[in-house]
């Protein structure tokens, strides 16, 4: 399962990367890390046209939940704007 | 209930930790970067537990066991015959139902346009001269082409991406695959193949397991029956060259 290993690999990197570089940046708000998160999980999921039908589905329902963590992050800030 | 495989464990090891690594920094220790490094860990882990739930039950060296029973026992019959002719890789359409490959018993320059559907048997008439018998076999290539979710168009680009998928994304023995078609000319090559190549009797026959693949998803694509001409291993690249008949 050799395209399973170099996708996890991508995304285990890029997600490091990003932590490094963002706390070099002095980035101190936890909604900037995970919106940059999962914008790159999905960017890199769908790069990987070749999975299988089955891991696809899977994939899927992962990307289904990040994105609604993310739908939580933005109800939370539209709330405390208009609170 | 999951099945217990690494990605399994992996994932269920990175959830308990980043759940730990997450909830300990949000709540006590009030350190932003440790708790992304927890998110991190997090999706990390919903991912292994997405992928390691598509792994199949039957380890590698079993499919491997199972692969090299079914060959030895048509390569024990292809070298009892003295069977010296190479293989027609015929399309579903030909064979009634599954892409199957055509053994000549007798070696043939030109052989006979195949028109009517072959019949379901191991011996099969498939031209008007007496000598035109040969054995019907099932190759690595027909359970391959079963794998495809859609059946591929006959162009490069097509098959190549339904060579790329199969080998890449359902098997795992290569990294990716380039189609040049030219007339009745097929070059596949086939980029760090992970599968042994071997030059017995049988694979001189059909062909080895990757060409034998590359063969029958080709067959199926052009709808026309394909023989192997030529294989070559060079450097981490395999190169296959198929002529299409009829």
């Amino acid at each position: 399962m050799k395209i399973y290993n170099s996708y996890i690999l991508t995304v285990a990197v890029l997600l490091l990367l990003t932590t490094i570089i963002l706390i070099s940046f002095g980035q101190n708000s936890l909604d900037v890390y995970y919106t940059i998160y999962i914008l790159e999980a999905l960017v890199v999921t769908e790069l990987y046209v070749y999975f299988n039908a089955k891991a696809r589905r899977g994939l899927n329902l992962v990307s289904a939940i990040l994105f609604g963590g993310f739908l939580v992050i933005v109800s939370l800030r539209v709330i405390e704007i208009l609170a | 209930m999951l099945k217990k495989n690494p990605y399994i464990w992996a994932g269920l090891g990175l959830l308990a930790a980043g759940s730990l690594v997450f909830l300990s920094s949000y709540f006590i220790l009030l350190i932003t970067w440790l708790t992304a490094l927890g998110i991190c860990m997090l999706i990390l882990s919903f991912i292994f537990l997405a992928l390691g739930r598509t792994i199949p039950k039957l380890s590698p060296e079993v499919s491997s066991l199972l692969l090299e029973t079914g060959i030895s026992n048509i390569a024990t019959l292809v070298e009892e015959l003295g069977i010296k002719s190479k293989a027609i890789y015929l399309p579903s359409t030909i064979t009634n139902g599954k892409p199957q490959a055509l053994i000549p018993l007798h070696v043939n320059p030109s052989p006979p346009t195949i028109k009517e559907a072959l019949p379901q048997r191991l011996i099969v008439r498939y031209g008007a001269n007496p000598d035109d018998i040969g054995l019907l076999v099932t190759t690595t290539g027909t359970t391959a082409v079963s794998m495809l979710e859609v059946k591929p168009g006959p162009t490069s680009t097509e098959l190549e991406s339904a060579l790329t998928s199969l080998f890449t994304g359902l098997l795992g023995v290569a990294d990716r695959t380039r189609v040049i078609t030219a007339e009745n000319h097929i070059n596949v090559e086939i980029y760090n193949p992970r599968i042994e190549n071997k030059t017995t009797w049988f694979h001189e026959c059909l062909g080895s397991p990757l060409a034998s693949i590359v063969a029958s998803v080709a067959a199926e694509a052009w709808n026309r029956p394909i023989t192997i001409k030529q294989e070559e291993h060079h450097r981490g690249r395999y190169s296959i060259e198929l002529e299409v008949l009829g």
